[in-house]
């Protein structure tokens, strides 16, 4: 298979959008990538432009939008497709990209994600992402995503023994990697006493699917995060001399059944296993390897599901590690050092492209003060869409 | 024509569907059996529909559950508690838990009750009870 490169990066800030335009915010982004790839004159060396979005035939009465992004960009006669596959829909975008690139059709892709929810008050918001779920045995009874999350997270710590203290943990650790982040929704730290242990906790840390807390789940964001790839054998590579690239080593994508409930064991998150069982065959590489990674935590609790599903803890351990501090900025296993959706925020489309936005800038070492990790060889992203139905993986290693 | 108004949950009762092929039991249902392969066809126009099986009234136990204080558009609750459910024929269902205090494990029951009202459509759906 063809090696391909990532050689331009670009993002905008999370957070309220709504008075920009989705196809602006996107162009942003995208122009980002483009200058820092070093070919903003040159930019028709892109073949491709793919773009990942949820919601903006529903949120935003738009539709055709990757056509749209090309042409306010400048681009045409650039190839442009849209992929909608709800909240992995930015991590599908660049694995179709990849696959573009890897079966010699194109050279250079753009993959381009964004997403405007607050345009729409938060409980048309909630009830849109809760389209994905199944319409008759879910949606039907008022169900969302956050209930599931709750769920789910009783389950967890019934079964394993985590406690809310733990997640509390989690949220803290995302806040203060998300404080240094200039594109984080929330850019505020917060402290174990503040939301878990004053007698204040519980007004500041409100329940909202219990057991899971405020502090327990990810804002509803606006933004956009753009990937500019090529084709490492490429002529065209002339061009990428800005930057050092960084390389798309491992993909894997796989899907489980869409009522949660017809699991056989609801805890077990089997997309998730079998995407990165496929990335980590792919690369060459094992759990071991991985230097930081960047797990979907729209809930906390998926960080810790995600982070034991994927091989990096064992079943039940990973409270072990977030009690040592292993996970934290400077620990053995940096999780979420972008601040994750907890606190960078979740702008659906937007995600899985910042995820990976995140392993490059901190492969290349450009990470802010205070949360770049340390000397990082591989970084592995989880982009989850509906609960765990649709799952894509991605591991990036330095040249 | 296809009449797709099979999939409109207006029933005062919720159904599995079973497999005519291998008997498996299926809430909800898919199109094509996942064990034997059979099809299943709702407009009953190309293969037979699946027969269908009363879920309401049957006894089950708790397996998890969440109180959620943000509800979606359509709803006007302060809040509501939902659960998921092993049914006594080893089906699980996702429903509404009308317990103040649950306890994950207990005994409760599948009524079948409204739990959603838009205009013109009365949507009726599991609301899981004490037992």
């Amino acid at each position: 298979m063809r090696k391909i490169a990532i050689t331009g990066i670009g993002h905008t800030v999370f957070g309220n959008l709504s008075d920009f335009d989705l196809v602006d915010i996107m162009a942003y982004a995208s122009l980002d990538a483009m200058e820092d790839a070093g070919i903003l004159d040159k930019r028709d060396i892109i073949e491709q432009v793919i773009v990942s979005n949820m919601g903006a035939g529903i949120l935003n009465h738009q539709t055709g939008i990757a056509s749209s992004l090309v042409s306010r960009l400048g681009l045409e006669p650039a190839m442009a497709e849209l992929v909608e596959n709800g909240p992995a829909s930015g991590g599908s975008a660049i694995k179709i990209g990849f696959m573009a690139i890897a079966s010699g059709f194109v050279d250079v892709v753009m993959v381009t994600g964004g997403e405007v929810m607050r345009g729409v008050t938060g409980w048309e918001a909630t009830d849109f992402v809760a389209t994905l779920l199944h319409p008759e045995a879910e949606y039907n009874y008022g169900l969302t995503l956050p209930a599931f999350g709750g769920m789910y997270t009783r389950m967890y710590m019934e079964k394993y023994g985590l406690t809310e203290k733990d997640l509390a943990l989690i949220a803290v650790k995302d806040h203060e990697n998300g404080s240094k982040n200039p594109y984080a929704h929330v850019k505020v730290p917060c402290t174990l006493e503040g939301i878990f242990e004053s007698p204040d906790a519980d007004v500041v840390n409100n329940p909202i699917a219990e057991p899971l807390r405020l502090y327990g789940m990810c804002p509803v964001s606006d933004g956009a995060a753009s990937i500019i790839m090529c084709a490492a054998d490429s002529p065209k590579m002339k061009y990428f001399t800005q930057k050092a690239p960084v390389y798309i080593v491992g993909v894997g994508s796989a899907t489980d059944t869409h009522c949660i409930h017809q699991r056989e064991n609801p805890l077990e998150l089997k997309a998730v296993r079998k995407s990165a069982e496929m990335a980590f065959k792919m690369a060459g590489l094992n759990p071991g390897d991985i230097s930081f990674a960047e797990l979907h935590d729209a809930f906390v609790i998926l960080e810790v599901a995600i982070s034991e599903e994927i091989g990096f803890f064992n079943r039940g351990k990973a409270k072990e590690a977030i009690r040592r501090g292993e996970t934290r900025i400077n620990g053995r296993l940096p999780l979420n050092t972008s601040g994750g959706l907890k606190a960078k925020g979740h702008p659906l489309g937007a995600t899985g492209v910042s995820q990976v936005h995140e392993l490059v800038k901190q492969l290349r070492g450009e990470a802010e003060e205070g949360r770049q990790v340390k000397n990082p060889k591989h970084g592995l992203a989880v982009n989850f869409g509906g609960f765990g139905n649709n799952v894509v993986t991605i591991i990036c290693s330095k040249g | 024509m296809i009449d797709f108004s099979v999939y409109y949950p207006r029933e005062k009762d919720v159904f599995a569907r079973k497999c005519p092929g291998c008997g498996t039991l299926y809430y909800p249902a898919p199109m094509v059996c996942k064990k034997c392969h059979s099809r299943r066809d709702p407009s009953g126009a190309f293969f037979s529909e699946w027969e269908k099986v009363s879920l309401g009234g049957l006894k089950g136990k708790l397996l998890t559950w969440t109180k959620l204080y943000n509800l979606p558009k359509g709803f006007n609750q302060r809040y509501l508690l939902f659960g998921i459910v092993e049914l006594e024929n080893g089906l699980r269902a996702t429903g509404r838990l009308s317990v103040e205090h649950p306890k994950t494990g207990m005994d409760v029951v599948a009524r079948v009750g409204l739990v959603r009202e838009k205009i013109d459509e009365d949507v009726y759906g599991f609301i899981f009870e004490k037992l």
